[in-house]
């Protein structure tokens, strides 16, 4: 994936309420999305120390307690950030394609005729 | 069928198949691996353990007896081994994704200093690492521009410190400060996991490729050689087995400098990617593994005494709270660049502790060795300056005190060390203790020796040559008719003969050649000769007994006077530095010659009263003599009679 992309992936979950790693490998993995863990806490832990994120501890029934993650204020103005770019990313993106299409069907119009 | 063991993890009791353990051990120790890298990587493994000690629960949960291999290979699959990972999160950071943005980045830290793009450039141009330096860095931006071990470079500077210290001062002022990455596989470092002394052998072990013991051997085998060398040279005689041996504290120093100088130039390897460097993957992996098959083994015998599967509803109730505390200081990171020069000082004081630590056993265990080795002949000596009895046993106590004490500590302190028993500070109070007891008597018995030399007395014995009329004396030595070679001569054979005060200990005489033979005028028409003894003694009365039974009988064959070889004195006596002087009295107007053997005597010189009195209440002038001279007295003075033939 690209840079910045899992990034905003994570964050948006994380956003969206506070998450344990393992959830967010399986929302990932639901929505289609591989990710290693070796992949994730890498990562979570880097932006853990740019203070993008912060953590509390969760007691587990089912192992060692769980660190859970929040954004923090600079993280929500990362997050921001991210979004406006991957809009405008993913706008462009979708422009530049879109008009690929519109060209290719000309095309395949033209050779038809 | 599989043994199945049960390791604590992650505060979790864990039944587990062995080889499934085995395989876990190695692939947590590759991630350890991977994330040192990184910032707070002790972290990540953590968590991923932490994870995995989860994904384990579930899967005990199930009802399933212990961990398999194949549920360790899913888990690690589902993890991803560190080459699957995607390595652009790892080498660069989100600050990449950030800046590709475009919108201005002053909102997040800037703790990542080392952008990607600044690695490639930075080999082709100098600057000074400050990542790893021991003064400025110079050396090591050096040997990162030639891709080389920064060592070699420091070394070189060392050497050739004289030329090249204007060049790093220079270097240092005119370039710039930048932290670099090595650039080269293997290096030099310090290994921490295995040292005595900083582990600087260890470390050359390791870069070699060799066992550990062989530079360290070569660095303690020329310091122990030299230094029971030199405690020994004055009892034992090296120099008749080896030549041009020589033992002296330029080569003690010049060992301990360059040890020191290694230490101080080797950075110590910290993080685990530095212990690969420098052990060579391949043998870092190895020592890995051989650790983990010792640990199974370990587990093995405790799990033998209780076979068969272990039972899995063992887990613990609620797993410890204490890791929320663990997690705040998590962020201090120790920053190891910092303050390299107070670094290096801090090391060099502790090195010239150890160094004179180490020289100082050494020098005890030289000590010891050289009594085993020249003790026999040491030995007897002793009872010249120290009696039965008291003094002798005060004598046994100090010297097992004062050199048996350090020793025992020092031998307890290395096998304590290399056991790894905890310091127990009560063992070195006590043998400090003994070891100042020690020193108490060896004083105590010194004072008692001392005091046996506190009074010198003297005797003076007059002697007329009645039965000689001529005019002539021609004066020789009569030699001792034994072999005096062939005796003992007690102390070390290092030592000139004429050095040494008394030449010889025979069963019941001590022999001195301390003798000062002086002319003066007689004051009648009389041959005389003078002996005056002298002695020391604890008191007058022992002082002036042991001058009188000096024995010195002289001889005179017509003109011929022979003067005995030595004046011996009886053995009871001990060394007490007893000396002579022999004056010969020589009347006007007659003649002498004195033999070039008795050049053989020892002037008796010392600064005693005695010595002093007597020259001060002596009326006779000494004249001046040479040997083989045939003299005249004349006028107060003595004349070479051949000079006056020549003249004539």
């Amino acid at each position: 994936m690209r840079k910045g992309v899992l990034e905003y992936c994570i964050l948006a979950i994380i956003r969206r309420n506070e998450a344990y790693p393992g959830d967010i490998i399986d929302e990932m993995k639901s929505a289609g999305l591989q990710l290693l863990e070796g992949t994730l806490y890498p990562l979570l832990n880097r932006l853990k120390n740019a203070e993008i994120l912060t953590y509390r501890w969760v007691e587990s029934t089912s192992g060692p307690p769980r660190k859970y993650f929040i954004l923090t204020e600079k993280g929500e103005e990362f997050y921001q950030l991210l979004e406006a770019t991957w809009i405008e990313l993913s706008s462009g993106v979708e422009a530049v394609v879109k008009a690929n299409y519109k060209k290719a069907d000309n095309e395949s119009n033209t050779t038809e005729q | 069928m599989k043994k199945v063991i049960n390791i604590n993890f992650q505060g979790q009791v864990i039944a587990i198949e062995e080889t499934a353990y085995e395989l876990l051990k190695q692939y947590i120790e590759s991630l350890k691996r991977y994330f040192s890298r990184e910032d707070g990587g002790d972290e990540i493994v953590n968590d991923i353990e932490n994870r995995i000690a989860e994904l384990f629960g579930n899967r005990l949960k199930l009802g399933i007896n212990c961990i398999t291999d194949e549920d360790v290979h899913s888990i690690i699959s589902s993890i991803g081994r560190p080459e699957d990972f995607d390595t652009e999160y790892v080498e660069s950071d989100y600050i990449g994704g950030r800046s590709a943005s475009g919108h201005s980045n002053t909102a997040m830290g800037a703790d990542h200093s080392e952008p990607a793009t600044g690695r490639e450039g930075s080999s082709h141009t100098l600057y000074r690492n400050s990542n790893d330096k021991v003064i400025a860095g110079v050396c090591s931006g050096l040997a990162h521009y030639f891709k080389l071990d920064p060592v070699w470079m420091r070394i070189l500077f060392v050497i050739l410190s004289s030329a090249l210290f204007w060049v790093y001062i220079i270097l240092w002022i005119i370039l710039k400060s930048k932290p670099l990455e090595t650039n080269v596989a293997r290096r030099l470092y310090r290994n921490p996991n295995n040292r005595i002394l900083g582990g600087v052998c260890s470390g050359i072990a390791a870069n070699l490729k060799i066992e550990t013991w062989i530079p360290r051997l070569l660095f303690v085998v020329p310091l122990f050689v030299n230094m029971i060398g030199m405690v020994s040279m004055p009892f034992f005689p090296w120099s008749r087995f080896l030549d041009d041996i020589d033992f002296n504290w330029g080569i003690n120093m010049s060992v301990v400098v360059i040890y020191a100088v290694l230490w101080v130039i080797i950075p110590r390897a910290n993080t685990v990617k530095q212990k690969l460097e420098m052990m060579g993957e391949e043998e870092y992996i190895k020592s890995i593994r051989e650790t983990v098959s010792d640990n199974v083994a370990s587990v093995k015998s405790r799990t033998d005494e209780t076979p068969g599967k272990v039972a899995v509803g063992s887990m613990p109730p609620e797993p410890p709270k204490q890791r929320v505390a663990k997690s705040a200081s998590n962020g201090a990171v120790v920053g190891s660049g910092s303050g390299g020069c107070l670094n290096a000082l801090g090391i060099l004081f502790k090195i010239l502790f150890f160094a004179f630590a180490g020289i100082f056993a050494l020098t005890m265990i030289g000590i010891v060795i050289a009594f085993l080795v020249a003790g026999t002949s040491f030995v007897p000596l002793k009872s010249l300056f120290i009696d039965h009895g008291y003094e002798n046993s005060l004598m046994w106590l100090s010297a097992g005190l004062l050199f048996a004490v350090p020793l025992i500590a020092v031998v307890v302190w290395i096998i304590r060390r290399s056991v790894k028993a905890k310091s127990r500070p009560l063992i070195g109070i006590v043998a400090i203790i003994l070891w100042i007891g020690g020193v108490i008597t060896a004083s105590l018995l010194g004072f008692k020796v001392a005091e046996k030399f506190s009074v010198e007395s003297s005797t003076e014995k007059v002697e007329t040559l009645a039965g000689f009329n001529g005019n002539k004396l021609y004066v020789d030595m009569a030699v001792y008719p034994n072999d005096y070679y062939s005796f003992n001569r007690g102390i070390g054979s290092d030592f000139d003969l004429d050095d040494f005060p008394y030449y010889t200990i025979n069963k019941d005489s001590l022999l001195f050649s301390n003798i000062e033979l002086l002319i003066v005028q007689s004051p009648d028409s009389l041959y005389r000769v003078r002996t005056i003894s002298s002695s020391a003694g604890k008191d007058l009365k022992v002082a002036r007994k042991n001058t009188e039974s000096f024995t010195y009988p002289l001889q005179l064959r017509d003109s011929l006077l022979l003067l005995p070889e030595f004046f011996s004195v009886p053995i009871s006596q001990g060394f007490r530095q007893q000396g002579m002087i022999v004056e010969i009295e020589v009347p006007q107007g007659k003649k002498i010659e004195i033999d070039e053997r008795l050049d053989d005597y020892d002037d008796f010189e010392t600064n005693s009263s005695v010595y002093r009195k007597l020259r001060k209440n002596r009326k006779n002038k000494v004249l001046d003599w040479d040997y083989d001279e045939e003299y005249i007295l004349e006028n107060g003075g003595l004349h070479k009679t051949v000079r006056f033939e020549d003249s004539m």
